[in-house]
């Protein structure tokens, strides 16, 4: 159990700049997810966390001590990698009490770190067969073992759920929140998927071009993203945007685009005339026959309980989360409402959030 | 549609056994020539199938009469040709496993560290290792066969030990390492995360997977020192010879000794066969299979 901190970290390759003079403190015993499209230096942060990777400029803390130099195995951290990268030869059975014998632990210790393991993990069937011979959630959960019986300070999960089918991969989500509840271990997790952040971070890290665009809980980065940028990663289906102005209208703000006039907070007064970019979530909307935002529907997807609207409005497309009551065809005007306080606005020029 | 796969499967299997007979017949006819008299040897046209097998010719290469390869030396041919030549295969059983064994060890430990250590020149390593077989091995016989001379080096078996495992290292480096190349890096950093040595980490996890790779490139290696000619003939001289050398002797002034060349030639097969039988069963590839989900 630690809290680590980054200080100003840089990374660079040669003239390439990886990470950018980049702060951030994980606290002791939070989890935290590292989010962002591919490229963005979260799997370069995680690595220099573990000392697989140098670094390049400031300096990284865990448990209060630099460790900037400091080799990986003395570090005290646990990984799992993308790929598990499980030790072919070896059964799970070693595979997973491998560190455990590396730190000369006794053999009936060994064993039993090993069982208990397998036993929360579900493997104890398999600990005599080769990785080989597993399933991928099998041997994703053998590297989960592998991290578990070390008890290390810091847990660092490098995007393990990536290969694994959409249901095993929702329960495995599940799983490894269950895990760290558990343990109760620091927790640095890496992903690009925006749901695996929501559901499991206590904080989610959502980096950019080798820096931090915007750190939070999961529920500040939905409700209150700092820019565009953030809004459109976080939340499926991606929110709408609409690019427009903020106008007079009669004494109180309205943002206007085309002929669309959707009423905005008193707040925004101050900003009249200002061009903007209007965030609305399609989940935020509801259908209204008098509402402003309206337009012919070109599809409707079902989606279980819900139905997704691809509404036309003003040439440009519009998403809709409506009831699954509400289907109608393709080819129907659909008109929809959305509350004041519901809008995002982002300044059109730096995609910065509009703060009230 | 049924017709044509049929068919084509057939020329398949024709082809197929075309190819093996291709490949088989020379060494059948050299086995024949070894079970084979003297004067049947040049009967025309040649006897394939029917003959009167002997193994008088093995009983001369090897002596068979006077015990087992190891009894007095008797000279039959006129020429001088040597019929003893048990010791020999033995020279050439001790030279090529030791060389392999040698040349093995030192390329499993290079190419991992070429294949996974980052130093200065790292690549310029390779294709310097690489370089010293470029090289035609006759341009350096000569200052070897001195050089041996000076450090005593000469007819023994550490010399030609040494050269042989020598000329294999650039190969077996090369090779060694494409199988180290092969298994991903998060390997190696997840037992480093784990807490386990470099050496450890050699050892315990990446030794036993190039297991089939060391096996393929100690195949190579045996082969080459097994049939090497060039410098086992300049650098020995009456303390040691390997079997293709001594064959060569039976190319004497007065004729050529086919019969006795094809009973050692054929007799020098089995234990190179052997070898191989024994690694085989390491060649088998997909060891890696599952470690990493790519």
């Amino acid at each position: 159990m630690a809290t680590v901190e980054y200080r100003r970290i840089g990374k660079s390759y040669g003239a390439v700049e990886v990470l950018k003079e980049l702060d951030l403190t994980v606290e002791d015993g939070t989890f935290v997810v590292l989010l962002g499209a591919s490229g963005c230096g979260k799997t370069t942060l995680l690595r220099m966390t573990a000392g697989l990777e140098t670094i390049s400029a400031g300096e990284l803390s865990i448990d209060g001590k630099v460790v900037n130099t400091v080799h990986p195995r003395d570090r005290d951290v646990a990984m799992v990698f993308q790929n598990y990268a499980l030790y072919p030869t070896m059964t799970v059975r070693e595979n997973i009490g491998f560190s455990l014998e590396v730190a000369k632990k006794s053999k009936a210790e060994v064993a039993e770190m090993v069982e208990n393991a397998a036993r929360v993990l579900n493997l104890t069937e398999y600990l005599d067969r080769k990785p080989a011979a597993l399933s991928g959630g099998q041997r994703q959960r053998v590297a989960m073992g592998r991290a578990m019986v070390r008890n290390a300070k810091v847990f660092l999960f490098d995007e393990p759920l990536s290969n694994l089918d959409a249901k095993l991969r929702a329960h495995m989500r599940v799983e490894i929140r269950q895990l760290h509840n558990r343990l109760g271990a620091t927790t640095i997790y890496v992903t690009h998927d925006q749901i695996e952040a929501m559901t499991m971070a206590d904080r989610i890290v959502l980096m950019k071009d080798g820096s931090i665009v915007q750190e939070g809980s999961p529920d500040d980065l939905y409700d209150r993203p700092n820019s565009l940028f953030v809004a459109e990663f976080i939340g499926t289906p991606q929110i709408n945007s609409l690019e427009g102005r903020i106008v007079d209208d009669g004494g109180s703000p309205a943002f206007e685009t085309g002929g669309i006039h959707v009423a905005l907070p008193a707040g925004y007064g101050a900003h009249t005339g200002r061009r903007v970019i209007c965030g609305i979530r399609p989940s935020d909307v509801t259908l209204d026959p008098d509402g402003p935002l309206r337009g012919t529907m070109s599809i409707a997807e079902k989606t279980g309980a819900d139905v997704q609207f691809y509404v036309d409005i003003d040439g440009r497309e519009f998403v809709a989360v409506a009831p699954r009551a509400s289907y109608v065809s393709a080819g129907t005007t659909l008109a929809f409402a959305v509350a004041p306080e519901k809008l995002h606005m982002f300044d059109a020029e730096t995609g910065r959030r509009i703060e009230l | 549609m049924m017709v044509r796969s049929k068919s084509s499967r057939m020329v398949r299997t024709i082809v197929g056994w075309a190819v093996v007979a291709l490949f088989a017949f020379p060494l059948y006819y050299w086995m024949t020539v070894a079970f084979k008299e003297g004067n049947e040897i040049f009967n025309w046209p040649p006897k394939v199938w029917s003959f009167t097998p002997t193994i008088k010719n093995f009983e001369e290469v090897f002596g068979i009469s006077f015990g087992f390869g190891f009894g007095e030396q008797r000279e039959v041919l006129p020429g001088g040709g040597n019929f003893r030549m048990g010791p020999r295969l033995w020279d050439s059983i001790v030279i090529a496993i030791l060389s392999t064994a040698l040349a093995i060890t030192i390329a499993t430990l290079a190419s991992y560290a070429l294949s996974r250590m980052n130093f200065r020149g790292r690549h310029h390593f390779v294709s310097w290792v690489l370089s010293t077989r470029m090289m035609p091995p006759v341009a350096v016989a000569i200052p070897i066969f001195f050089i041996y001379k000076d450090i005593g080096l000469l007819d023994t078996y550490t010399g030609v030990i040494l050269i042989h495992a020598l000329m294999n290292l650039p190969l077996a480096v090369l090779l060694m390492k494409s199988f180290f190349d092969d298994i991903p890096g998060e390997i190696d950093e997840s037992a480093l995360v784990d807490g386990a040595s470099r050496w450890l980490i050699f050892r315990r996890i990446v030794l036993p997977m190039v297991k089939g790779g060391i096996a393929a490139t100690a195949v190579l290696c045996f082969i080459f020192s097994w049939t090497e000619f060039l410098f086992v003939l300049t650098l020995t001289q009456t303390g040691l010879k390997t079997v293709p050398v001594v064959s060569s002797t039976f190319v004497t002034s007065t004729g050529t000794a086919w019969g006795s060349m094809a009973a050692l030639g054929a007799a020098a097969m089995i234990p190179a066969f052997i070898f191989i039988l024994l690694v085989q069963k390491h060649l088998v590839r997909g060891l890696t299979l599952g470690s990493v989900k790519q």
